[in-house]
């Protein structure tokens, strides 16, 4: 028989400061996920009703819907590269940071600015430095004769376009992010670097990065389930184009919603979206177990 | 080879003096101990002669080379850390690998260095091991593993027994005395201890605020410390200072005499008082004594039996009392 | 069992689709008496609108709570209302564009009798009003009724030598002699949608005879895959990527003002609210410069662009008598009257709004025949221009996607067609 602990009734304490936080997930994160689920089981159309048809009628037309495979593609174009620049260049810009003290220390407020600008208001500074006729980067090539090409009008370079807009308006989520994990490394280790005779460059990918590893990879993590959420950007700055080069899978599903009034379908294409975001999270969740079992 | 010497070095961090001019020569494969209270200057000596710290004027050299200069890991010198500061995410084998991956030393040297290295600290068992996995101690020798790998020209360590416990402390010490026995190699140690300092050194440098206040072996930094400050500082029990006018019957503004130098007796003696503590050790017994000349304090081998608030005469050993003047320096 | 009710099925939907869209959550609890809440989305009218609600209240004694929200935040609040039964609404801005799809899914009361009771029916413009019928009844009264005009570079048509086109073949021509390096020829809205480019792109369709349906209303079998919308594809496709600006594949409304107002480009072909800020001298560089004139026309006529919006009841209002008030204020010739004169643009929907001396005065300032031009371009336009059928909003989103496509090279004008073709066979099988 396991003896009564005195720490029992602290246990109880924090179990019951979770009530309140498993209430609003179940109300406003579980409940309307078990909705959604429904609908996606049946044909549901905003103007049209609900026939009484249930079954898994979505989904198999999923697979056969040529707009809804090019959209994941699309979506993982976006993700992917996405995550990679945001992830580079916000631990490049950590690590810079990282070493500046005394006054200097004011650039890391300045780095964050991004951050703060809503997402719609990004979307509409990068569309016009991305459009030729408003942009300043254009206006100053083209006093060198040199036609900077528009990236809006071709697939490659809408994608790279919000690809860039997205990194610049997040990119600072992953600096903070690596930023306070670099703070948890002792200096120490750099220092033992140093006298074992490694240059800076080999120090940081030696033991810096080694040891940044699962935070980065967590910050990865949570980089690409909001990546998966594009919307904003693409409404603002392409509308979905050219064509429908830009409708990711979540733009797609608004489409079908709001434009198309095929809300079950809709359903199923965000069902989709939330396992497909749940399995990368679990996979991921997984391997990083692996890398800081250490 | 492994010969240091500083020339007038100074650090200033800012309008802050940290190390006023300072000379310093250390003999290759000599065991120097910088030692002081916290703050006086032996950490960033330290790391100034390993290159973590630019020098404000003044040059260093090892083994007769200029290395003012150079890069830390140019210097050819290990250092033990403190914390140890262990690669967290290599293997015991990766970590004492490393300095030589980065001297470009071949695989199978390098192995077989690594493997001398490990018997030698008696890690052979544990070479698998990430450093989360073993015991402080183990990760002291992994780090000094690390250190000896290289074959430096010095080792540098920066406190490095003041995360273990008391019984490891004393063992790593005897460890760390044989290491440099085996190697024969110059060691810089760094510590606020003196124990460690009287056990540990070939020579004592004592800082104070940035100064060197006295450099020789344990035994004459013992018998003749040059300053109160010396005196006061090396020993232990500390040593009694007495001022005023039985200092100046006995010939100077200040005298000072060590504890064991007092022999007490229930009788008769020099100085009357009252005992305030009595400790009891078996081997020794340790009296703090109210006198008419000041409290004074009393080591006498063997048990002495009074307590508190038993009368106690002592007896200072005439030739054994040390004589400061007013500026505190040995006359 | 599963039984579930429609609105329930939908409320919790939306719920969980904060994921899909951007949305507000449901505004001011429902109406007291003498007070009218009205959900409108953000355009220069309705924002001119909003800022009279005083006027209002002062004339009627009811409070009118006007929210004025972007578009798509719009459009995920009112399906939230209508299909979760909310009736927090009770006026809401309706586009004649989503007239028809919402009366189908029961969202709209209809307004015929008191339409029908006003003394002054007859002052309003009968195009945009009869856009509102849906089967025999009024489902909204207008307020806004913008057409196509073209807007044109006088000093570089005249340096260039050439007159005014009057075709789009004659376009052809004149973008040809007028395109600089300095300034394109002609910038016109590309980005898909069906508010966007399938606004503007109609106007060439029509122009050269094509059509949506083979037979408006009476044989709706899809007719976009003609060879007269080919050719207006193709006349489109060239004017935007040999004499358009650079990157105008994905030009919408601000890029291609910007472009007029900065001499980045000569002629425009547009609704009034772009075209009249070419003309806007407090705006453009060139206002004294720019000319409207109609839009071009071709073998089958001129088919100006016709954008309609208007004011509808949500179905089963509790407060229905004051909300037609409000409607009634908003759409009368003395509120049109004062929004004609306050906002930049002529889209008043009422005949006598245009005998107010004061917005003669106003628009002749700009150009002599504006507000002829305006009747001229109303008469001429056709009242479906956009088909008037529920599934518009889908098959307008098709269309405008390949056609966009198309000019973007990524498809040929052939293939875009086709699939279009494909695509409204699709939506119309469903």
């Amino acid at each position: 028989m396991t003896p009564p602990r005195a720490s029992a009734a602290m246990d109880r304490t924090y179990r019951r400061m979770l009530w309140p936080a498993s209430l609003a997930v179940g109300i406003f994160a579980i409940a309307p996920l078990l909705g959604m689920l429904a609908l996606s089981f049946t044909d549901f159309h905003l103007v049209r009703g609900w026939s009484g048809k249930i079954g898994i009628h979505n989904f198999l037309r999923l697979f056969e819907d040529r707009r809804f495979v090019s959209s994941i593609y699309i979506m993982m174009a976006l993700s992917a590269f996405g995550v990679l620049a945001q992830v580079v260049l916000g631990t490049a810009i950590a690590v810079g940071l990282d070493k500046i003290v005394g006054k200097w220390r004011v650039a890391r407020g300045i780095f964050v600015v991004p951050f703060a600008v809503p997402h719609v208001a990004v979307a509409l500074i990068w569309l016009s430095l991305f459009t030729p006729t408003l942009s300043p980067i254009n206006a100053v090539f083209a006093v060198f004769g040199i036609e900077v090409p528009a990236l809006l009008t071709t697939q490659t370079g809408a994608i790279t376009a919000i690809v860039i807009a997205d990194t610049w308006a997040t990119y600072p989520f992953v600096m903070l992010i690596v930023l306070a994990a670099l703070q948890g490394i002792s200096p120490d280790l750099d220092e033992a670097a140093a006298l074992d005779g490694a240059t800076r460059v080999k120090a940081f990918f030696r033991i810096t990065l080694p040891l940044l590893y699962p935070t980065l990879l967590m910050v990865a993590l949570f980089r690409f389930i909001e990546t998966l959420k594009h919307f904003p950007l693409i409404f603002v700055m392409t509308s979905g184009g050219p064509g429908r080069a830009t409708q990711a899978t979540n733009y797609y599903a608004y489409v079908q919603t709001f434009q198309n009034s095929n809300v079950a379908y809709g359903a199923s294409i965000a069902v989709f979206l939330f396992l497909f975001a749940a399995a990368i999270s679990f996979y991921i969740a997984k391997a990083n177990a692996r890398l800081s079992d250490a | 080879m492994g010969s240091i010497t500083l020339s007038k070095v100074v650090k200033r961090f800012g309008e802050a003096e940290v190390i006023p001019p300072l000379d310093l020569g250390i003999r290759d494969g000599e065991f120097v101990v910088f030692v002081g209270p916290s703050g006086c200057g032996k950490s960033t000596l330290l790391r100034m002669i390993a290159g973590l710290e630019d020098l404000t004027e003044g040059n260093i050299e090892i083994g007769g080379r200029d290395v003012s200069h150079l890069a830390p890991g140019d210097r050819g010198l290990a250092m033990v850390f403190q914390s140890y500061a262990l690669y967290p995410h290599m293997t015991v084998r990766e970590n004492m690998l490393f300095p030589l991956e980065m001297a470009k030393v071949d695989a199978r040297t390098a192995r077989d260095k690594v493997a001398r290295a490990a018997e030698v600290l008696n890690l052979s068992a544990y070479l698998e091991r990430k450093p989360g996995q073993l015991s402080g101690g183990q990760r002291q020798r992994v780090a000094i593993g690390r250190a000896i790998v290289r074959e430096p020209s010095a080792f540098l360590f920066d406190e490095p027994l003041s995360n273990l416990d008391a019984a490891l402390r004393v063992n790593m010490r005897l460890e760390i005395a044989e290491l440099h026995e085996t190697l024969g190699s110059t060691m810089i140690y760094v510590t606020h201890d003196q124990v460690e300092a009287m056990t540990m050194a070939d020579r004592i440098v004592v800082l104070q605020a940035g100064r060197i206040e006295q450099v020789g072996t344990p035994l004459e930094l013992y018998e003749q410390p040059r300053n109160e400050f010396v005196a006061g500082f090396i020993g232990s029990p500390r040593m009694n200072f007495i001022r005023g006018a039985e200092a100046e019957r006995l010939g100077a503004p200040t005298i000072g005499i060590r504890p064991e130098h007092i022999r007490a007796s229930r009788e008769s003696g020099l100085w009357g008082g009252r005992v305030s503590v009595s400790e009891h050790l078996g081997s020794d017994t340790y009296l703090h004594v109210d006198t008419d000349v000041g409290p004074v304090n009393v080591r006498t081998a063997g048990e002495f039996g009074v307590h508190r608030g038993d009368t106690v005469w002592l007896n200072p050993d005439e030739n054994a009392i040390h004589r400061f003047d007013a500026q505190g320096l040995a006359l | 069992m599963i039984k579930v009710t429609r609105r329930a099925l939908t409320a919790t939907l939306l719920l969980g689709s904060t994921a899909l869209a951007p949305m507000l959550a449901p505004g001011t609890a429902a109406a007291q008496e003498r007070e009218v809440n009205v959900l409108l989305f953000s355009m220069p009218s309705t924002r001119g609108l909003a800022a009279l609600a005083d006027d209002f209240e002062a004339e009627t004694g009811i409070k009118a709570n006007i929210d004025v929200v972007g578009q798509d935040v719009f459009e995920s609040r009112i399906t939230l209302s209508f299909t979760g039964g909310a009736r927090d609404i009770d006026v809401v801005h309706t586009p004649v564009i989503q007239v028809q799809r919402w009366v189908e899914a029961g969202w709209l009361e209809p307004m015929t009798a008191q339409i029908d009771g006003l003394a002054d029916k007859d002052d309003i413009l009968s195009g945009p009003l009869e856009a509102y019928k849906v089967s025999g009844d009024y489902y909204g009264m207008p307020f806004f009724a913008e057409t196509g005009l073209m807007a044109y570079r006088k000093d570089l048509l005249e340096a260039a030598g050439v007159g005014v086109p009057e075709t789009w073949d004659e376009m052809l021509e004149v973008a040809k002699a007028v395109d600089s390096d300095d300034t394109a020829a002609i910038a016109m809205r590309v980005a898909p949608g069906q508010g966007f480019n399938m606004f503007v792109f109609p106007m060439i369709m029509r122009a050269y005879g094509g059509k949506f349906f083979a037979n408006y209303p009476d044989d709706m079998t899809p007719a976009i895959n003609s060879p007269e919308n080919l050719k207006a594809l193709n006349t489109y496709i060239t004017l935007m990527n040999d004499y358009g600006p650079q990157g105008i594949g994905n030009f919408n409304f601000p890029e291609v003002v910007a472009a007029l107002q900065n001499g980045q480009a000569a002629m425009t072909v547009d609704g009034t609210s772009i075209v009249s800020q070419a003309v806007d001298p407090a705006a453009s560089k060139f206002a004294d410069q720019f000319v409207l004139a109609l839009p071009p026309g071709g073998p089958a006529g001129r088919s100006p662009a016709i954008a309609v919006h208007g004011l509808g009841i949500p179905a089963g209002s509790e407060n229905a008598d004051a909300a037609f008030e409000f409607v009634k204020w908003a759409t009368s010739t003395e509120t049109l009257s004062k929004l004609a004169i306050n906002e930049a643009y002529p889209d008043f929907t009422r005949a006598s709004v245009a005998e107010n001396p004061e917005v003669q005065a106003k628009y002749a300032d700009v150009q002599e025949n504006f507000l002829d031009l305006r009747v001229e371009a109303l008469t001429l336009a056709l009242g479906h221009y956009r088909p008037l059928i529920p599934t518009w909003p889908e098959i307008g989103a098709a269309i405008g996607e390949n056609v966009n496509a198309a000019v973007n090279g990524l498809m040929s004008p052939e293939e875009a067609l086709e699939a279009a073709e494909d695509e409204m066979k699709s939506i119309l099988a469903y």
